[in-house]
């Protein structure tokens, strides 16, 4: 008894507070249709209602009467009745239970019982012990196909709301041999893809499994299947299937899709139960702010604790059956979480892990992956199905739309990896993105892509980027390099940790070390391949070079910083256009990048990795020829000693000295040195005009000498270190070198 | 002439035209505007036809870009593009010819499916641009994109023709074998 009444007093509150959602639900187009059908038009007709639908659960419970005039209308209006209070506040778990009942036992017929299905909401949670009963009714065959094939439907699309897992879990073998039905197979699949537990593949299974699939071919789900059994037990399954991991299951909870989001959002109206979490980013939700937080997330909490509210009392079987875990509403800190972290029972709806940096950090720890692929699910879904990029024109749902992403974001941050979900997602909203359209969370989700083959993910990501990146904006071009530089950073970072895990753990890539630095090195001359056209659409502007010298700077320093065997050097079309820009800070930066050039190559010298794999990686002498092409490019350039005047524009600029001296240009030599050049030429009259002030005219070629030397002081002094630590390093060893 | 010939005329100076065809009358009118209202240094010409040949008794400048814009909510106007396209001189496809397909957000709605459209782009080897013309914030965008590549077409941009950008692009345009 004390059961019922809290769980009452629970729906009441509930219905209390509903008010505003179902006003604001109205607002949203995508589903606005299905719940003004619904929607309450006066308060008083709806507790009406909700009386009512006590009487039409006792209708239906009693089963069909005889005669079938009363029975059509009173039916008619019972079921109008059900309908009305599902859409707006869903059913609370016993009503379902009864209804499930009703629906299964057969009693009515198809149409009724495809009616009740559909209104089968729940308003918060469904019990496991509803779902272990219904199934005990497939059993009796009472109910026909269309209806098993209904419930199955129903269980994939109410998955995440169902409490006591376990219960349903135990059913395993039941639902397996469901996939001898061809008509229930697909539903079975599904249902099994969100059930399995590492404990469930058994060999005798995978047998069923590959037998079917012999039978029935290649079918999508069945593979489905089979690729996570792989995943858990790759002995016992030979067979290759397709390594890209894919969406397998199309939408098919459909039907309920407009109602699921209204239960969502239901549900993460705050509740005393549900409290704060100090780690997490878990906010205060006022009403208000409802919509602008994310409120596509659900709330942590788990079936026992709810169970343990609604009766005060902890009856000793409770206390048996949850055997010792710790509910997840209860974990406050971090030292809670070390002590508990054998008997944590996770949330029943995955998706609360999002907001919950303690959750995340006992899913970064804890082997089981199932708990990743539960998660992986809810996002894939919520992402495909909800989340489409294009149904951005409310702005409301635009704005839910990007604090979703941005969440996501912060959990791959926390974590360091990629979601493979965000992977498929991107790969398949990336062809329809106008690269305006929450362009920093696209471009972050973009630079999460965990490592992998650069010419797979080619034609996948970067081809649509580059289309893109030409016909976009200077600020679309900068945004989208500084994102490539950080996927750069990630995958180097992922690379340089699998290279020491590898004694111990045999890495999960499947390539070698050599393919490996292949792809990176793809993805370098991507990237460069984009900055030299970029730089020719922009007219080399400064502001794009500023960027594209930034990405150089991670790569110039890939041997040292990451300790892996690559060095690729920065192209000509981006080395020109700084070397000769009118910006000193370019020119500044250049230097320095030049400088981690040299110290990278002449480590790589020394470094004993690369002299075990010279063969493999290849670093030629070819590589050494071109950098030493561009120091003696820039020094000739900046410094105009002798030994460089001839052959720095014989190597750069292919021009006859005679046209110059004929076209009355005689200084041409020292013309790009550190006084004449454009990018230093203020410094130079701003330091002869500190030194004599009194001068009347102002003589560049004066600086020379001691004058060069205090220039060079001068220039330095005034923050160009870069140009200093490149100088001072080379000019040094040119100098021994003659 | 009934056939439409890049060229054929003297440029105008520091002007770029835009041919824009399509059935959807309203959404190219919405798109010129909003292509006139950007921020440009080159002179923008937006001329609109609902089909091709255009009338041969007007005088117009030389044309710079063509856009095609499909809804694939609509067979009408894949058909009416395919007609259009036998009216347009080889030498245009020489990366001053753009498909503009609208309406792809809506999977549902959509009667000329994502590979029919990949297919006609392909086969005249021009870049394809997906968008939803419908919503202000997609076609603000998608006139931007349009405008730089106008001035591209145009000759506004140094050291950058329409065919290097169709060639930067067209490592993007899957070959037919691939289809």
């Amino acid at each position: 008894m004390s059961t019922q009444k809290g769980v009452k007093n629970s729906r009441a509150r509930k219905r209390t507070s509903c008010g505003n959602v179902t006003y604001q639900i109205k607002e949203k187009p995508s589903y606005s249709g299905r719940i003004s059908k619904h929607g309450r038009s006066n308060p008083e007709a709806y507790e009406h209602a909700k009386d009512a639908l006590q009487e039409a659960l006792k209708f239906f419970e009693k089963g069909p009467i005889r005669t079938s005039r009363i029975k059509n209308k009173s039916m008619e209006k019972h079921l109008k009745i059900m309908e009305k209070v599902a859409w707006i506040d869903g059913l609370a778990p016993e009503e379902i239970d009864v209804l499930l009942n009703v629906a299964l036992s057969g009693k009515f017929g198809n149409a009724v019982n495809t009616r009740i299905f559909k209104c089968l909401i729940p308003a918060t949670v469904i019990s496991g012990d509803s779902v272990v009963k219904a199934v005990s009714w497939l059993c009796v065959g009472k109910c026909s196909g269309t209806i098993k094939v209904l419930f199955l439907r129903w269980l994939v699309a109410m998955f995440d709301f169902i409490n006591e897992k376990d219960q349903v879990n135990l059913l395993y073998g039941f639902f397996f041999a469901l996939l001898q039905d061809d008509a229930l197979c697909p539903y079975a699949c599904h249902l099994l893809y969100l059930l399995t537990k590492k404990e469930n593949v058994k060999p005798f299974r995978v047998r069923k499994l590959l037998d079917l699939q012999t039978k029935m071919g290649t079918q999508c789900h069945l593979q489905a299947l089979l690729s996570l059994y792989k995943f858990f037990v790759p002995t016992l399954i030979s067979v290759s299937l397709p390594i890209r991991r894919k969406i397998y299951f199309k939408n098919s909870g459909n039907l309920w899709q407009a109602a699921l989001i209204a239960v969502r959002q239901r549900n993460t109206e705050p509740s005393p139960l549900s409290l704060k979490l100090p780690l997490g980013s878990a906010k205060v939700r006022s009403l208000k702010r409802k919509w602008n937080s994310d409120s596509i997330i659900p709330m942590p909490n788990s079936s026992s604790y709810d169970k343990e509210c609604g009766k005060k009392e902890i009856s000793l079987s409770d206390l048996l059956s949850n055997s010792g875990s710790f509910p997840v509403e209860q974990l406050h800190n971090l030292p809670q979480l070390l002590e508990n972290i054998h008997c944590l029972e996770l949330p029943s709806q995955m998706g609360s892990i999002l907001n919950n940096s303690l959750l995340l950090h006992y899913i970064n720890c804890i082997r089981d992956e199932s708990v990743l692929l539960r998660f992986y699910h809810w996002l894939s879904q919520l992402l495909q199905e909800e989340c489409l990029w294009y149904k951005v024109n409310n702005y409301e749902w635009k704005k839910q739309f990007t604090s979703l992403l941005d969440s996501v974001i912060k959990a791959q941050c926390f974590l360091q990896e990629g979601f493979y979900s965000c992977e498929t997602f991107l790969y398949k909203s990336l062809p329809l993105w106008d690269g305006l359209c929450c362009r920093s969370q696209f471009l972050q989700l973009v630079s999460w892509i965990p490592f992998s083959n650069f010419s797979e993910l080619k034609p996948l990501v970067f081809d649509h980027l580059a289309s893109l990146f030409f016909t976009s904006t200077i600020y679309f071009k900068c945004s989208l390099l500084q994102c490539l530089r950080e996927l750069l950073q990630n995958w180097l970072l992922q690379l340089s940790m699998d290279i020491h895990m590898k004694p111990m753990l045999s890495s999960p890539l499947k390539t070698t070390l050599g393919e490996s630095m292949k792809s990176v090195s793809k993805l370098i001359h991507y990237v460069s391949w984009l900055s030299t056209n970029g730089l020719r659409l922009e007219n080399n502007s400064i502001f794009l070079l500023h960027f594209i010298l930034d990405f150089y700077e991670k790569v110039c320093d890939i041997c040292i910083n990451y300790n892996l065997p690559l060095v690729v050097l920065v192209s000509p079309g981006v080395f020109y256009p700084a070397l000769f820009s009118l910006d000193s800070s370019i020119l500044n930066q250049l230097c320095y990048i030049m400088h981690r050039y040299r110290k990278n190559l002449t480590a790589a010298k020394k470094n004993e990795l690369v002299k075990k794999a010279k063969s493999q990686f290849n670093f030629s002498n070819k590589i050494y020829r071109e950098f030493n092409h561009y120091l003696t490019a820039m020094i000739g350039c900046l410094w105009t000693s002798k030994s460089f005047q001839k052959c720095f524009y014989h190597d750069i600029i292919d021009l006859d000295a005679r046209l110059l001296e004929e076209a009355g240009i005689t200084e041409y030599r020292s013309s790009l040195n550190l006084v004449h050049h454009p990018a230093l030429f203020s410094y130079a009259v701003s330091f002869l005009l500190q030194e004599w002030p009194e001068a009347r005219t102002i003589k560049l070629s004066a600086i020379r000498g001691k004058k060069w030397n205090w220039y060079l002081d001068y220039l330095f002094s005034e923050g160009l270190q870069g140009l200093k630590i490149f100088l001072r390093h080379s000019i040094h060893h040119s100098a021994s070198d003659e | 002439m009934s056939v439409l010939r890049p060229l054929d005329k003297l440029p105008q100076l520091n002007t770029a035209t835009i041919l824009l065809v399509s059935t959807e009358e309203a959404i190219l009118q919405q798109l010129a505007d909003k292509m006139l209202r950007e921020d440009c240094s080159s002179q923008l010409l937006v001329h609109l036809a609902t089909s091709l040949p255009l009338p041969s008794n007007v005088t117009r400048p030389q044309i710079d870009l063509i856009v095609f814009v499909v809804s694939l909510h609509s067979k009408h106007s894949l058909q009416n593009v395919q007609e259009s396209l036998c009216h347009v001189d080889a030498r245009f496809f020489l990366g001053r010819v753009c498909f503009l397909a609208t309406g792809a957000g809506q999977e549902s709605h959509c009667s000329v499916h994502h590979h029919t459209i990949l297919k006609l782009a392909c086969t005249y080897q021009s870049p394809l641009l997906f968008t939803d013309l419908k919503t202000e914030g997609f076609l603000v965008a998608m006139a931007q994109r349009l405008v730089r590549m106008l001035q591209i077409c145009a000759g506004h941009t140094p050291g950058v023709s329409a065919l290097s950008l169709l060639s930067l692009q067209s490592s993007e345009i899957p070959s037919l074998e691939d289809l």
